[in-house]
């Protein structure tokens, strides 16, 4: 299965951490990582997996990198039918009123174009104790094994 | 051989500097040298006690050193240990990426009152930073000029119960400190309309979450600039919160033109945006209006001197990044992307083999400079010795930094 991770940040957190997922998932897959900024609605292909990775910036706002994307996206109105997606979500609780929306958004952006999003989305606190990697390497595996099986389904 | 890039200041803009170069061209020598024993800048010294999830960008830092080759300079002042000049001779480019540490003054009389601060100052004592001063008496009633992040950031700190300091690594004297301030009102004023104010609206809204004030905003008016209404409508939402002790009333569209007070300042003078006159009596007056260049770089010299300030070219070899270049304003992101463009130039108008200088060989003999694995020892030990309720208690001296990050060496 072919997997690409998209990455949308501002401080570069959320790209490292996308890095760390793809040296991870290495070997058993071909993983590409891209960051959201240099990534075109019509880039999307119906038979490989999307992995986003995505935190929030300002006031609950999608963090610089993916903006582009977003207006992009708005822009092309693409049909994202058939795309399949996991997300994973950094964000940091001080700030709890918008805490985590930037990936919300991300993901609700793709579902508003028909693309399906498998497993829950996930997400990271800054406050908190856990480290990023930690919560999001075993939901990459998840999302990669929930997506070798309905891709296959699909063939 | 491979270029040699030595990154003055160890803090977010150099990092992310030593991170787009090395990201760019793996093989390059990239050392990033502080005049502190310890690394990091503003992200352990300026950002706030209680907000670590913003220094989480460390982790990103921590693997500059780890794996990607960057060396870390400890207790190097340049200009003072060795010269720019100097430097500029051993390496094929130097970039200075070391902030501005000092403080800008309001210029009005009475400044020099005792009982008034400056943030930059009072920031580095709440940090612990080795150079810093006492903690200051603040007494019941402090009043903080300024309308950027750094003025909401002591606001919130003085505003906290000690309890909202969990998890934080404020230490244990400056716990203490806040603990028994005693503080009974803050007041903080701004210069400008609210709209026009310079904090993040996220900051602003971040206020609404404390137990132990009553929050009020006076003579916040209506704008119909959207970055304006923002700000504005961040602080409708905190506007009435709370039923705490601690009052904390916003102010705006005063300007200070006068501190008074016999032994220290008991009195603040504003001119009102009509041009009358307003007097505000105060316990202590502190000062967040900016930061200016300080110290043994000579910044404003070099950067006037130079033929493209602008674009981070000082002179031959030499650039500028961060607030070095740029000025006290902009967040770690702003200086992530401007540390990002500068590694594009550096890397396009220096030679990828370089040319055979000298580099680091220089600096052989120079006392007590500290290895990133010497910071490493500091860095354990602060998170080993963390008491109940804190992520880390600082080192705060620098003596004490040498020593630790000499420790294991001498054992061996």
């Amino acid at each position: 299965m072919n997997i690409t991770l998209l990455y949308g940040t501002e401080t570069g957190n959320a790209e490292m951490l996308a890095e760390d997922i793809q040296s991870e998932l290495e070997g058993g897959h071909e993983v590409d990582c891209q960051n959201l900024e240099d990534f075109a609605p019509g880039d999307f292909d119906r038979d490989a997996f999307y992995l986003l990775v995505c935190s929030t910036y300002g006031d609950g706002e999608l963090p610089a990198s993916a903006q582009p994307f977003a207006e992009a996206m708005a822009a092309a109105a693409p049909d994202l039918s058939g795309v399949h997606f996991a997300i994973f979500g950094l964000g940091d609780s001080e700030y709890d009123e918008t805490f985590n929306q930037g990936s919300g958004k991300l993901a609700e952006l793709l579902a508003s174009y028909g693309a399906t999003q498998l497993g829950e989305r996930i997400v990271h606190d800054a406050s908190g104790d856990d480290l990023a990697e930690d919560l999001a390497f075993p939901w990459a595996e998840a999302a990669v094994a929930i997506a070798a099986e309905k891709l296959s389904e699909a063939a | 051989m491979t270029a040699q890039i030595a990154i003055v200041g160890g803090g977010p803009s150099g990092c992310y500097l030593a991170q787009a170069l090395l990201k760019a061209q793996p093989d390059l020598q990239v050392d990033v040298i502080d005049k502190l024993p310890v690394p990091y800048g503003l992200v352990r010294y300026g950002v706030a006690p209680d907000h670590q999830g913003t220094k989480g960008v460390i982790r990103q830092f921590a693997r500059l050193f780890e794996r990607q080759g960057a060396r870390f300079i400890g207790n190097l002042a340049v200009n003072e240990q060795i010269s720019l000049d100097d430097l500029r001779a051993a390496y094929d480019a130097v970039v200075l990426a070391a902030g501005l540490p000092g403080d800008r003054s309001l210029g009005i009389p009475g400044e020099d009152l005792a009982g008034v601060h400056a943030s930059g100052q009072l920031t580095q004592a709440i940090n612990e930073h080795p150079e810093a001063a006492d903690l200051p008496r603040l007494g019941k009633h402090p009043v903080i000029m300024g309308n950027g992040n750094v003025a909401i950031d002591l606001l919130r700190l003085l505003a906290k119960t000690p309890e909202e300091l969990e998890g934080s690594d404020a230490g244990p004297g400056v716990s203490a400190w806040l603990a028994d301030s005693g503080i009974e009102s803050l007041q903080i004023i701004g210069r400008s309309q609210a709209g026009q104010a310079k904090f993040d609206p996220v900051m602003v809204k971040e206020l609404g979450k404390l137990a132990g004030v009553t929050i009020r905003v006076e003579g916040a008016e209506d704008s119909d600039d959207p970055e304006a209404a923002k700000k504005l409508a961040a602080l409708a939402v905190i506007d009435g919160h709370g039923t705490g002790r601690r009052q904390v009333t916003f102010r705006f569209g005063l300007t200070p033109v006068a501190l008074e007070g016999r032994d220290r300042v008991e009195t603040a003078v504003f001119r009102t945006a009509d041009g009358g006159e307003e007097r505000i009596f105060c316990t202590a007056f502190l000062t967040a209006i900016g930061f200016r260049a300080e110290g043994a770089l000579e910044r404003d010299a070099l950067v006037a001197g130079a033929a493209d300030a602008e674009g981070g070219k000082l002179g031959d070899g030499l650039y500028a990044t961060g607030w070095f270049r740029r000025g006290p304003r902009g967040t770690i992101p702003e200086n992530r992307a401007d540390a990002q463009a500068l590694a594009k130039r550096i890397l396009a108008e220096i030679p990828a083999e370089g040319s055979g200088k000298s580099g680091r060989a220089i600096l052989e003999g120079l006392p007590d400079l500290v290895s990133y694995e010497g910071w490493q020892r500091i860095d354990t030990a602060e998170t080993a010795a963390a008491p109940e309720g804190r992520c880390r208690v600082k080192i705060s001296t620098r003596a004490r930094m040498l020593a630790l990050s000499k420790a294991s060496e001498e054992l061996r």
